[in-house]
């Protein structure tokens, strides 16, 4: 699959491939954008003769219930599963809390 | 297939056959057929240390689970501790789940041995098991088709032997549609039966965990270890426990009424139909009152459901951001996910919301109402579970031919009624699944109907 990322690290060997690159990641963004458009468009096509009617959120009514506060897990449990999900985080701090970065897109 | 793991089960529990012999067994399988089938991600190398640790067990005289000694097939977007659940995509491809499932815990309760992790569409976009960022799974039973999906490595690998039992989910169609195309058995339990807790999801109000299996005894035995309500769930139905397997004993549907509707015959090619058919017939023989019911709308049901689905996929998806775990996904995943994610953010705007999501939740109500509705007449609705024969991997679809394939499962979850299938026969040696439909929490007549038939096809 075509990603962006890989072929802009090539640019000083291959700028007609980031190009191409570019082009393709383009074509494939509104030839997917066309096609996510056509089950909206059947939908409307398909809908246009059907009442009204109340919308359901989920099938059943009654399954949105307050749930009742369940005991906490030890302090063990709660130690282990942290040393766990550190292992999988992208990056921390020297305290061992998660570090995150301004995602790319919001800069 | 009918006995297979009954009879397993009870080599299992009376010493001939051992956990770390079945286990061993299992693993050898995979390592030989994986490479051609590519129905696990990963294999979960504790698994002989965990049979051992279950024969230790036994040894000091303590309970055998219902699932001792199983070897049990996870799909990649349940977490298991210590295994990654990469939904089969890039986004994920890293992240090693730091806790169990809700469904996994349950499941090694009992005993069951997991195995590995199988393959899937990515993220459960797909209804043919070509999506995976860990390349497509084959078809074992019938070779060089697709195996359906989005379960495809759960029925892929129960078709080919590689485990015993395995979980899988069902959104649109997601375990039945493998199941028929693999000539295995599957169920979609009824929303809010089984605790979705620890599910990657695709459409939370759609989602449901189930069983894929060799037998309708194997998908009831797995059915029966994870159904049930958890406490730390808020959709969920009030059932404390359920139980499958007792009832399954010496099983009659005579007088049972069973709904067949001439709208499934519009929409399904006659090679289908005609195996269908037979199997209609197969059951009136047993005694069934066979009954016309009318769903006039089901074949609205599938815009409206991707639609749904999109929304909520969107919405799901906005935690890969990459900030916490795994990588941005969008600029990682396949088509089918970047489709249904901008699809999803498109309809989600404030100015189309009531053009479109609110409606197709309208068209949601039309479908469940007219489902209720024969359900009220008869006890179960049997009919195709796929409208299609599998095709060709590596033929080139339309987003809307690929989206056909899920014709006849839809209606199920929009509705939040069960489904079970159970292999009917064949065309030119490829599997055809019976689909039978029940109501909400009428899971034992599917299976009694579904074990019924087998016992005679």
């Amino acid at each position: 699959m075509f990603q962006i990322g890989h072929h802009t690290k090539l640019f000083s060997y291959a700028r007609a491939d980031v190009d191409t690159g570019l082009k393709m990641a383009e074509e494939r963004q509104k030839e997917i954008e066309r096609s996510a458009e056509e089950i909206v468009e059947s939908f409307v096509k398909a809908a246009e003769d059907l009442p009204s009617e109340r919308e359901m959120y989920y099938s059943q009514e009654e399954y949105n219930v307050v749930r009742p506060d369940g005991k906490p897990s030890s302090i063990d449990e709660r130690a282990e599963f942290r040393k766990r999900f550190i292992k999988i985080m992208p990056a921390k701090d020297e305290d061992g809390n998660l570090r995150v970065e301004v995602a790319k897109w919001v800069k | 297939m009918g006995e297979v793991t009954k009879a397993k089960r009870e080599l299992l529990l009376n010493g001939e056959l051992s956990p770390v012999e079945n286990v061993r067994r299992a693993l050898e399988r995979i390592s030989k057929l994986n490479s051609k089938i590519n129905a696990f991600i990963e294999v979960n190398n504790g698994a002989v240390a965990q049979a051992e640790a279950l024969e230790r067990k036994l040894k000091r005289g303590k309970r055998a689970g219902k699932l001792a000694g199983l070897a049990i097939g996870i799909k990649s977007n349940i977490n298991v501790n210590g295994l990654r659940a990469t939904c089969a995509s890039r986004t994920l491809e890293d992240y090693v789940a730091a806790y169990d499932a809700e469904v996994v815990r349950r499941v090694l309760a009992e005993d069951g041995i997991i195995v590995g992790m199988n393959n899937m569409d990515e993220f459960a976009c797909g209804s043919s098991g070509e999506t995976s960022a860990f390349g497509v799974t084959d078809n074992p039973t019938a070779p060089g088709r697709i195996p359906g999906g989005s379960s495809s490595g759960g029925g892929a690998a129960i078709a080919a032997g590689m485990c015993d039992l395995c979980l899988g989910t069902d959104t649109g169609g997601s375990i039945r549609n493998p199941a028929s195309h693999c000539g295995v058995v599957g169920v979609k339990p009824t929303y809010g039966l089984v605790p979705r807790q620890g599910l990657i999801d695709l459409g939370m109000s759609l989602d449901q965990i189930g069983p894929i299996a060799p037998d309708v005894y194997g998908a009831a035995l797995l059915l029966e270890v994870i159904a049930g309500k958890n406490l730390n769930e808020s959709v969920m139905l009030d059932v404390l426990k359920a139980s499958y397997i007792d009832k399954l004993d010496g099983v009659d549907i005579k007088g049972m009424k069973v709904g067949v509707s001439p709208q499934f015959t519009e929409i399904t090619d006659s090679a289908v139909m005609n195996v269908i058919d037979k199997s209609i017939e197969a059951l009136r023989d047993l005694g069934a009152k066979i009954v016309d019911v009318e769903l006039p709308h089901i074949e609205e049901a599938m815009p409206a459901y991707y639609l749904i689905v999109s929304v909520e996929f969107f919405s799901a998806t906005r935690k890969f951001d990459g900030r916490k775990y795994g990588k941005r996904i969008e600029d990682v995943c396949g088509d089918e996910v970047l489709r249904r994610i901008l699809r999803g953010r498109y309809i989600s705007q404030k100015e189309y919301r009531g053009k479109y999501y609110q409606r197709a939740l309208q068209v949601r109500t039309i479908i469940r109402r007219e489902l209720m509705a024969a359900l009220k007449k008869v006890d179960v609705i049997v009919g195709p579970t796929v409208p299609k024969l599998p095709h060709k991997l590596g033929t080139k679809l339309a987003p809307m031919e690929m989206y056909a394939y899920d014709y006849l499962t839809i209606p199920a979850n929009l509705a939040g009624i069960c489904g079970g299938v159970v292999k009917a026969g064949e065309v030119d040696g490829i599997p055809i699944g019976l689909q039978v439909q029940g109501k909400v929490l009428g899971e034992e007549q599917v299976l009694r109907v579904m074990l019924a038939f087998e016992a005679v096809s």
